[in-house]
């Protein structure tokens, strides 16, 4: 600790002095047609293409440089290069605009190249960035382009079950990976049961995945970050972009408010499946059911100067289940949804000192209202969130970044409160909800101490305290509000390093040690709206992990191919799960009926990628294992977690043939989901109860699927302001019968003696072609 | 016109192939695994003139296809089960079905809740042929099974009774109907104690069966007086009528036996009845929940009121 101590403060006083004859040159980088800022575009000396840095996450870079002339270029996937003559003698500020095209082949590759030399040359391990773009030419099932889903194609990423946008990451629960939208936490990122994402394609901009050595700035979850910034709005003209599905529709406004100070974005989508068999029930025993699902995204900017911007971005979005059944007067609505609410202040202190300042409000909410005669029922859970965060970045020099920040938190979430009148009596759960407040301060460091090494070093001191009103289970005592009942205090060590042996080759390295201190866990094979977030209590202690990491990075072809081998070891302590015998009740809490234990998964990643040519994208695989021990589950034997498959395979390609067509093609190959089998059966009052066997000791078959797509943009050439394109997909092509889970009937006559137990292998999806609309006018 | 319509079959069409999932026979490669012993025996008190009854099984691996060999092979013989009242130990006796004479084995079924002839395998069970353990509201049971050199041990308890009250037929919810009539039970839980409930009906000739919640506890209405709505069970094996379920026929003869169970033979019932009803895409296993040391199954006391009921015409 105190040799990197040492080289730390050696680099800060090698930076500093470098710093006496430089300047800085900062500002914005933007589309040159929406005003939309770019992440992570670059910008480097030409002359010195080692002087290099990119925009953040709100497009802000910040360049010092030796006195003197210099070339710069911009640069960023997709858009042209800009090239500056500049004569550094001040600090100077510059805002540039970026414009689409592959007008000239050599331009956009040297746009691109620089991109692919982060593959080499970042220190950061783990990372993948997808824009949207891409994520749009990927086939998907109905036709619903899904993040989550596209995410899942990358090594490392496990689908959490068939069709469904819940992910595991690197042997980590469904639980441990920060959703961020805009800043604020999705706490389900999932509509229908998990089917579908919560992110509609149209609103977001940029999406980075996060599997391995978290940097210091993130913090909360143990196992991944999946950073999704929605779109800031055209601030220059109007503009719509639109869908049309089998399943759902969408639609997106943008313009400006005050022209290039100012812009709003609107986006909305719902499904309308059920609708349409509305007239099918009526009549029926069941008419009035229905279901949908919407979403509703909204962003909107004000640029104050150069040095203030303001933005407020929101999202709301609803399930809304209603079930009928007039036959029996019987009925329950089920509504749930995530609502989220940001307030974000961009300020720069100087041109290399940037901040943010943000106030984040979300609110995840489960209902259940339902009743028959004269009973009623209802039901309600939730999580609701009041967040202030400051960061900070200080571009010390180009080989040395800083950041810092602090983060504050306030919890409540609301346990199962349950209440239901029957006649003139009312029942209820007495559960009242928990109140916390989690803090962080953190401290991150990225320096180049020589050409050849780098390293990424930081500091996350995290805090989370259970406060009043409570009434201790253990003591009895009884807390006032914002008294402090139990406080956890974790130092969360973050380093990664990166050794570059040439221009094409680098070994990278990182620990990092992460807290968690909400859990979610789920007594079903798949997250389901119902689950609860639970808070570290005085009982639930927190989650911890620590994870080593180690690759080797290899450009190839001119960098036409980026390369990495990956591999990783996890520890994990305080897993939290259910005893074997748990029954979902309602009326118990369910931090009482948890079991506590350990974690360790391990595994290693190949992805190859190739960014350039008309055929592109990508094949990744990952062998993996991840198990757990809980002394209350079969005595602490180590079994392996549902989240543990020991191959996973994806092949992901586009090719362009022509500016009309766009083709897509996405293989799958995973080994079969684990699950409890049935090992026997015994007879009490003369019905058959089933007798399980260990823990996940066994297998579904081997999961494989090939979807196709074919996207065709009649006028793709033409300079015309309304362009529509229609995408063809097949999901499963080959109509694979991938099992989606096993089911075990009992048909039993004990009085004949007759008794059978049938085991089914039940698919959901066979093949699915599908049809979609998409259209834009005035868009790019 | 022409093309909403097929665009409305298209749509149709299109839900149909999507909400079609397929199902097909799935015969999982299972390791061998031992056997497990599994106890069922029960001491009952209140209206009941039942005597203590130990049935004992080993479980059976898993077979796609269960003969009635397979199932009379499954039932063990020659233990030493004995019972303590906490004044004296009963051994119980040893009876196999197929031995006993015509109306004596009749009975016998009758009190297994077994209907009869068709039986077609022997049962072997252990009763207290005397009636000579102490069976009484607030009483304590320790079994010992003896196999060989494997012993198995339980305790149970029997709670204090709780009657239902108040008997009422009504015409059931929704669609107005002569021929079925919802039950309401009054029931006044005692404070500031955890009861738990287990019920079984009979209806239309049959024997008591459990509903498939058969358990329940009184977290949510400990302390109160309070009506509420009692479901006629149904069998389990029976295809599901989402409009007649729980509901009794009008002009029936029913039986209802209430119980009150203590905390572990409330736990084997809520895990079992979980386990049952459980199943599908989402939900996981439930192993169910034992009393059993060194074995599966459950030794349960029950404090039982038993109620005879006639079912009004409308």
């Amino acid at each position: 600790m105190k040799q990197i101590l040492l080289i730390f403060i050696c680099a800060l006083f090698s930076t500093l002095t470098l710093a006496q004859e430089s300047f800085t040159i900062s500002g914005y980088m933007r589309d040159a047609k929406s005003g939309e800022t770019l992440i992570g575009a670059n910008v480097f000396d030409e002359t010195n293409p080692d002087q290099g840095t990119s925009t953040n996450t709100y497009g802000f870079y910040s360049l010092t440089l030796p006195q003197g002339k210099h070339i710069l270029t911009f640069s960023y996937l997709g858009y042209q290069d800009k090239k500056y003559d500049i004569i550094l003698d001040k600090n100077i500020s510059l805002n540039v605009e970026m414009s689409e095209g592959v007008l000239i082949d050599e331009v956009v590759i040297s746009a691109e190249k620089e991109e692919r030399r982060k593959n080499v040359e970042g220190t950061q391990m783990g990372t993948i960035a997808l824009p949207v773009e891409n994520i749009k030419l990927l086939p998907a099932i109905f036709g619903e382009v899904d993040l989550l889903k596209a995410i899942q194609l990358l090594p490392g990423v496990l689908s959490s079950g068939e069709g469904n946008a819940g992910f595991y990451v690197r042997g980590g629960g469904p639980d441990q990976n920060l959703v961020l939208l805009d800043e604020a936490l999705v706490y389900n990122a999932g509509h229908m049961l998990g089917f579908f994402s919560v992110f509609n394609s149209d609103a977001i901009k940029n999406t980075t995945l996060i599997k391995g050595g978290m940097p210091a700035n993130y913090g909360g979850r143990l196992s991944s970050v999946l950073d999704i910034q929605m779109k800031d709005g055209n601030d220059k003209s109007y503009a719509v972009e639109g869908g049309i599905g089998i399943v759902s529709s969408r639609l997106t406004v943008q313009g400006p408010i005050v022209k290039n100070k100012s812009s709003f974005i609107v986006s909305g989508r719902r499904t309308y499946v059920l609708d349409l068999i509305q007239p099918a029930l009526k009549g029926s025993s069941f008419e009035g059911t229905n279901y949908y699902f919407y979403d509703l995204n909204t962003k909107w900017n004000y640029v104050f100067s150069d040095k203030n911007r303001l933005f407020f971005s929101g999202y709301f979005g609803r399930d809304v289940l209603t079930f009928r059944q007039p036959t029996r007067d019987f009925y329950f609505d089920l509504p749930y949804g995530n609502k989220t609410a940001t307030l974000r202040w961009n300020h720069l202190f100087n041109e290399k000192h940037f901040m943010n300042i943000s106030a984040v409000y979300n609110d995840y909410k489960f209902e259940f209202d339902g009743g028959q005669d004269e009973f009623s029922f209802k039901l309600f859970s939730g999580v609701k969130d009041w967040n202030l965060k400051a960061d900070f970045e200080y571009y010390q020099s180009n080989i040395h970044t800083f950041k810092y920040g602090a983060n504050l938190t306030h919890h409540t979430l609301t346990p199962n409160t349950a209440s239901a009148v029957l006649d003139d009596v009312e029942f209820s759960t007495q559960f009242k909800p928990k109140y916390a407040i989690e803090g962080a301060l953190y401290f991150l460091d990225d320096i180049k101490l020589s050409q050849s090494f780098s390293i990424n070093a930081g500091m996350r001191l995290s805090t989370f305290s259970q406060i009043g009103p409570y009434t201790s289970k253990l003591t009895s005592k009884t807390f006032g509000d914002f008294e402090f009942v139990k406080t956890y205090f974790t130092p969360e060590p973050r380093l990664s390093v990166n050794w570059k042996l040439n221009h094409n080759n680098s070994v990278k390295a990182g620990v990092s040690r992460t807290a968690q201190y909400l859990h979610l866990v789920s007594n079903s094979s798949s997250t389901l709206p119902a689950d609860l977030w639970v808070p570290s209590t005085e009982i639930v202690k927190p989650q911890k992990g620590i994870q080593y990491a180690l690759g080797y990075f290899r450009n190839f072809y001119k960098d036409m191919y980026e390369t990495s081998i990956e591999v990783y070891y996890k520890d994990l302590y305080n897993q939290i799960d259910y005893a074997d015998n748990y029954v979902n009740d309602i009326s118990k809490e369910v931090e009482d009926a948890f079991v506590f234990g350990k974690g360790r998964a391990y595994g290693a990643e190949l992805f190859i990628k190739k960014t350039t040519g008309k055929l592109n994208g990508w094949f990744g695989y990952t062998l993996s294992r991840s198990e757990r021990s809980f002394e209350d589950i079969e005595n602490g034997r180590w079994y392996p977690a549902v989240y543990d498959r020991t191959h996973d395979l994806s092949l992901v390609l586009n090719y362009k043939p022509a500016p009309k067509w766009d083709f897509g093609m996405v293989f799958i190959y995973g080994t079969g989901k684990l699950f409890t089998p049935v090992h026997g059966f015994f007879i009490v009052e003369q019905n058959i109860n089933l007798f399980y066997g260990p823990r996940n000791s066994a297998r579904l078959d081997a999961y494989h699927r090939l979807d196709i797509s074919a996207t065709y943009t009649p006028k793709a050439n033409k300079e015309r302001k309304f362009k529509g394109s229609w995408t063809f997909s097949v999901y499963n092509t080959y109509n694979r019968k991938n099992p989606f889970f096993v089911n075990f009937d009992i048909d039993t006559n004990t009085n004949t003696g007759e008794s059978q137990i049938t085991g089914s292998k039940i698919t959901i999806f066979p093949i699915i072609p599908s049809i979609t609309y998409n259209f834009k006018w005035n868009q790019k | 016109m022409e093309s909403k319509i097929s665009l409305k079959l298209a749509w149709l069409a299109i839900i149909f192939a999507v909400l079609q999932s397929c199902e097909e026979p799935y015969l999982p490669s299972i390791p061998e695994s031992t056997p497990q012993i599994v106890v069922e025996g029960y001491v009952e008190a209140g209206d009941s003139d039942q005597p203590v009854i130990v049935v004992l099984t080993k479980s059976i691996p898993y077979l796609s296809k269960v003969s009635s060999d397979v199932l009379a092979a499954s039932f063990i013989q020659g233990a030493t089960v004995q019972v303590n009242d906490q004044e004296k130990d009963v051994v119980l006796t040893e009876i196999c079905l197929n031995d006993l004479p015509e109306e004596e084995r009749k009975q016998a079924l009758a009190l297994l809740g077994i209907t009869g002839d068709s039986i077609a395998y022997n049962i072997c069970v252990y009763v207290d042929i005397l009636d000579q353990i102490d069976r009484k509201i607030g009483g304590k049971y320790d079994l010992s099974v003896k196999i060989g050199d494997t012993l198995l041990t339980a305790t149970t308890t029997i709670p204090q009774l709780v009657p239902l009250e108040n008997f009422l037929w009504e015409m059931p919810p929704g669609k107005p109907n002569d021929t079925l009539a919802q039950l309401k039970v009054t029931i006044n839980d005692p404070a500031n104690q955890n009861d738990f409930y287990r019920y079984l009906t009979a209806s239309q000739g049959g024997n008591l069966i459990p509903p498939l919640t058969s358990v329940t506890d009184d977290v949510l209405f400990d302390g109160q007086r309070f009506e509420f709505p009692l479901s006629k069970a149904e069998d389990r094996n029976a295809d599901f009528d989402p409009d007649t379920f729980g509901y009794f026929l009008r002009n029936d003869s029913v039986s209802i036996k209430w119980c009150t169970i203590d905390k572990a033979h409330f736990d084997f019932w809520n895990t079992r009845d979980n386990a049952a009803n459980s199943g599908g895409p989402f939900s996981s296993y439930t192993r169910i929940a034992t009393n059993i040391k060194g074995g599966q199954g459950i030794w349960g006391g029950y404090a039982v009121n038993f109620y005879r009921l006639k079912v009004p015409e409308k």
